[in-house]
């Protein structure tokens, strides 16, 4: 039988298609490398270290671009309407959907928390037959499951939005509010008065919670080197709240005369 | 006479280019999806009463530019498959590179003319959008004017280099498209093909992420070849840029039009080679 030489042209195409292709992307790295990297830096959504994650995401701002801002909004009036419904599983995951399509709206992250960490539980609670017939053992575990749920959605929008202070609020107040650990709650607090963007309040609260855990000399100290810092005339800095609770430290810890804060 | 005897022509490329860019904007499929992209930027403004996230302009120009990338992106695969198998179907390829006509010159006839076509698409939605924008801004400025203390907030050259970017990035899909219906045998296959490239191309940045954490090395280097076959589209999506920090780098944008240039003449000539090997 003879060989048909001509027969192999699509696969000698074929490959100089897929070499010169290669040789293009490696021709084109030098330009490439630097441009994608600061392209890069602006968008987290195109830097995110979980795969399913950026995979997700590369899609949507590839395919989607700014479309996905109304798509988002679409699926998050669609989530409310679930949300009325008291239907957990849909809503759950309607809510991930949304942040999915968009991620860049800190608005669908909160509020998506909010109803996952402080409605949830108390859904879960009337469907286990009421809040009289459930054991509180039952109820703290609603709690502390849906709380969990919520600081990880909230850890995941911290992948797109680095330390915002809002988020790190939001997973500061689920500590305090509902999972009762002030301790922890104090830390966030922390961290996120640590933001230069950061509400006033977050330091306020910081050193209220030092105050409750008993650690007032703690308290003392931050109120201080807070306190220079604050505009004078600010409603929402409220510095003369911080004096006054710098006063009352120094009552309780009994700060002689001469070592009391100045202003 | 055969081809090898005549010198390339751009007069004879510029007239493909013209008929193909007549014939495009003839079709249904580009009024349709110019007027649908038109009526979404236009409407922007009713949409906005469902934006929760963005201020009120930033949300108009993301809504104009997912209208451009959208749309955008189906008229170039369709259109480009469209007009390249309607000259093979019609049987007036035949006609055409029987007489001495380079392949090289009818390829690339094919390119400039879709590129025009989107060009227009391109300058129809950017405009529109800007002009959106403009009047809105005015508007808002006439409501709040301590809001807008230091003049226009809006980068109108920002937007225009993303959309021209944008342009540029079609340019290459067509160029990707072209390349595959020189080799493929239906206008389903084309648009399909070119569909999933276009996805490749976004994402493709993330096989480069993974290569270097894959230890079979065999594997690690076919996912770097990977990476490296399918040009990243992603570089070309600067829209979020807008209205962050300095805006658009000049320098990145140059970076990124290179990138593009470089990508539509590599492609555009790779798909001239597979098209000279193919029977007709």
């Amino acid at each position: 039988m003879k060989f048909d030489v001509a027969a192999l042209r699509p696969l000698r195409t074929g490959l100089v298609v897929v070499l010169g292709l290669l040789l293009a992307g490696i021709a084109t790295r030098p330009i490439e490398g630097p441009t994608w990297e600061k392209v890069r830096a602006k968008q987290p959504a195109l830097r995110l270290e979980s795969l399913k994650d950026a995979l997700g995401q590369g899609v949507t701002v590839g395919l989607l671009g700014g479309f996905r801002a109304i798509v988002a909004d679409l699926f998050w009036i669609r989530t409310n309407a679930i949300w009325e419904t008291y239907d957990l599983p849909k809503t759950q995951t309607s809510i991930k959907l949304v942040t999915a399509i968009d991620p860049r709206p800190l608005f669908f992250w909160l509020n998506g928390s909010r109803m996952i960490a402080y409605d949830m539980p108390n859904w879960r609670i009337d469907r286990a037959g009421g809040w009289d017939a459930v054991p509180d053992a039952v109820k703290r575990r609603f709690e502390e499951e849906q709380s969990a749920v919520a600081i990880d959605y909230l850890e995941t929008a911290l992948a797109f939005h680095p330390e915002h202070p809002l988020l790190v609020l939001e997973i500061a107040n689920i500590h305090l509010n509902r999972l009762k650990d002030v301790e922890t709650a104090a830390r966030y607090y922390l961290r996120a008065s640590r933001h230069p963007d950061a509400p006033f309040y977050a330091a306020r609260i910081y050193a209220e919670l030092l105050r409750r855990l008993d650690r007032k000399p703690e308290a003392y100290a931050f109120l201080k080197e807070l306190y220079p810092t604050l505009p004078r005339d600010s409603v929402m800095a409220q510095p003369w709240v911080v004096l006054e609770r710098i006063r009352e430290l120094e009552d309780e810890l009994e700060i002689p005369e001469e070592q009391r804060f100045r202003e | 006479m055969s081809v090898a005897s005549v010198p390339f022509s751009f007069s004879r490329l510029s007239l493909i280019a013209g008929n193909t860019f007549l014939e495009a904007v003839r079709q249904k499929l580009f009024n349709f999806l110019l007027l649908l992209a038109i009526g979404l930027v236009a409407s922007a403004q009713f949409f906005r009463e469902f934006n929760f996230g963005s201020s009120e302009l930033k949300f108009i120009a993301d809504f104009g530019f997912g209208a451009l990338i959208f749309f955008g992106s189906a008229l170039t695969i369709a259109t480009t498959a469209q007009l390249f198998f309607s000259e093979i179907e019609n049987r007036t390829a035949l006609t055409l590179l029987a007489k001495p006509l380079w392949r090289a010159e009818f390829v690339f006839g094919k390119f400039l003319g879709v590129f025009a076509v989107i060009g227009v698409f391109c300058a129809l939605t950017i405009g529109l959008m800007m002009a959106l924008l403009f009047h809105r801004e005015g508007e808002l400025m006439a409501v709040a004017p301590d809001e807008f203390t230091g003049g226009r907030i809006i980068a109108y050259g920002d937007l225009l280099i993303v959309g021209l970017l944008q342009w540029l990035k079609f340019g290459v899909l067509t160029a990707i498209v072209l390349l595959i219906a020189s080799f493929s045998n239906t206008n389903l296959f084309t648009v399909v093909t070119g569909f999933f490239v276009l996805v490749i191309c976004h994402l493709q940045y993330l096989a480069r992420d993974q290569w270097s954490n894959v230890d079979n090395i065999l594997l690690a280097g076919a996912v770097r070849a990977l990476s490296l076959i399918f040009p990243n589209f992603q570089l070309f999506n600067l829209a979020d840029e807008i209205g962050q920090g300095s805006g658009v780098s000049g320098q990145v944008a140059l970076g990124v039009a290179g990138y593009g240039l470089i990508y539509i003449a590599v492609i555009g000539g790779l798909a001239v080679y597979s098209f000279r090997n193919r029977e007709i």
